[in-house]
């Protein structure tokens, strides 16, 4: 009987998502995911959402931050229960060594043999000797492999890094070369100069319209700086009447990049007005920036 | 646009490195460091604003994230939301315990909304991988309203009062902003 959609305006979720709640907060939110898949999915989507966020902060870190702080961590994190392979390797090494002496049942047998001193001296001389042969052995081993197993940390590490960059200029390069795809495509896409109103003659931007697909871009060459709470959006004019086709994100107005808008059916000018942040129903004529027809 | 490189990362991948992590081997710290290190760093270093101290709540928060590896349920969610939490937490609480926060909150933000839109046009950053990606998809008003949460560490109320704006504003624009950056990643 509860209401999930109200749970999920509460924002609740949010301050879940960001850390704010206590663990009786923490608690309670879990236990409404939980129960409700509409609350479940909210969650995860904050979640992810603020992952990407964090993820886009990533910062190349200063030179030698890696030498700084790795080492110190590792130190810290060796005494403790991190130790284990380690310490574990070191102690394993020597046992085969051990066995190769005490599974010799003679010396074992000899033992109670009074007399036979002398020949358990010699027994003993050479398990010495053996064990010595084979602790150096071990030693050696051991750090050949460990040397090994660094070489392929270093080596998967720098394979990792370069997997990370190539990720992010392949990401890169498709949205340039979706971009240069659209201007380099004038059978595709038609171009529509918008001219600037009277009362904003520097402005200019440019419509590409793709009639058989119906994609939009928009292409901005200069626009006025917009006061807070407010946003340009497009609008495609079909027949006379106005359709939504988007508002533009702020690095397109301020002429970073093209835009994929809204697909628009069909279209005979394309206008740009000043709306509200998020955009509105229909445009607020007196505002109109730039203008352009087909 | 459909992957960033730690959130899209396989969850078998991830899983396999979180069982080295709790087996407690070092050289998954190592892997771990050099995977997560950057994403890490720009969190904390965004909300410290200073290398020296970042470096060194980089190293606590990796300490702190191999000791607490135990209490890691994937269930809850996914590998680099918890730890960067870990870290955002630690940052966070360096900031507050050096009282940093009284001065900085009423002078820097003021004309963050403005510092932000003329941040924007300088195109390209190499330092900032996804960050113009991300941008492009806010609006200035929302990604300040996550900007004080987020790196702030301000709750929504504190965040409300701060921009003199309708706590129920605050939270809108927080839920939009983050259901716009979840969609990135579809």
């Amino acid at each position: 009987m509860e209401d999930y959609q109200e749970y999920i305006e509460s924002g609740r979720l949010e301050q879940y998502a960001l850390g704010e709640l206590d663990p009786a907060g923490q608690a309670e939110v879990e236990a409404w995911a939980a129960r409700s898949p509409q609350v479940r999915q909210e969650l995860d989507e904050l979640l992810a959402g603020l992952g990407v966020y964090a993820e886009a902060h990533a910062v190349a870190p200063p030179a030698g931050l890696r030498e700084r702080v790795l080492p110190r961590v590792l130190a810290e994190i060796g005494g403790a229960p991190a130790a284990a392979p380690v310490a574990a390797a070191a102690t394993t090494a020597p046992v085969p060594t051990m066995r190769v002496s005490a599974s010799n049942p003679r010396p074992a047998e000899a033992y109670p043999v009074a007399p036979e001193a002398s020949r358990r001296n010699g027994w003993a001389i050479a398990a010495s000797v053996a064990l010595l042969l084979s602790l150096a052995a071990n030693a050696l081993f051991y750090s050949r492999w460990q040397q090994a197993s660094t070489d392929l940390v270093a080596a998967q590490n720098s394979q990792a890094r370069f997997a990370q960059t190539s990720q992010v200029m392949e990401r890169r390069l498709s949205s340039t070369q979706e971009q240069l795809h659209v201007l380099r495509s004038p059978q595709e896409y038609k171009m529509v100069a918008l001219a600037g109103t009277p009362a904003h003659t520097s402005a200019h931007a440019r419509v590409l319209y793709n009639g058989a697909s119906h994609h939009v871009y928009l292409d901005v060459q200069q626009l006025p700086t917009l006061p807070a709470g407010k946003q340009y959006q497009l609008w495609a004019l079909d027949k006379g009447k106005p359709v939504d086709a988007g508002v533009l994100a702020a690095n397109t107005a301020a002429g970073d990049s093209l835009q994929q808008m809204k697909d628009i059916a069909s279209a005979q000018a394309f206008a740009m007005t000043v709306e509200p942040t998020g955009g509105s129903a229909g445009p607020t004529l007196a505002t109109m920036t730039v203008i352009g027809n087909m | 646009m459909s992957d960033l490189p730690l959130i899209s990362t396989p969850p078998a991948a991830e899983a396999a490195l979180v069982e080295r992590l709790r087996a407690g081997d070092q050289s998954a710290m190592t892997e771990f460091y050099d995977r997560y290190s950057a994403a890490l760093y720009g969190v904390i270093n965004r909300i410290v604003k200073d290398e020296e101290e970042a470096a060194d709540v980089l190293q606590e928060a990796l300490v702190k994230i191999w000791h607490s590896m135990a209490g890691y349920d994937n269930t809850k969610g996914r590998l680099f939301t918890w730890v960067v939490n870990i870290s955002r937490n630690l940052a966070i609480d360096k900031i507050r315990s050096r009282q940093h926060r009284v001065g900085s909150r009423t002078q820097g933000l003021d004309d963050s909304l403005a510092a932000q839109r003329q941040a924007a046009p300088d195109a390209f950053r190499p330092e900032h991988v996804g960050l113009q990606e991300i941008t492009s998809k806010l609006v200035p008003e929302q990604r300040q309203v996550i900007d004080l949460l987020y790196f702030g560490g301000f709750t929504q109320s504190e965040a409300a009062e701060e921009l003199n704006l309708p706590l129920g504003t605050v939270k809108t624009r927080a839920r939009t902003a983050l259901k716009i950056l979840a969609k990135l990643i579809r």
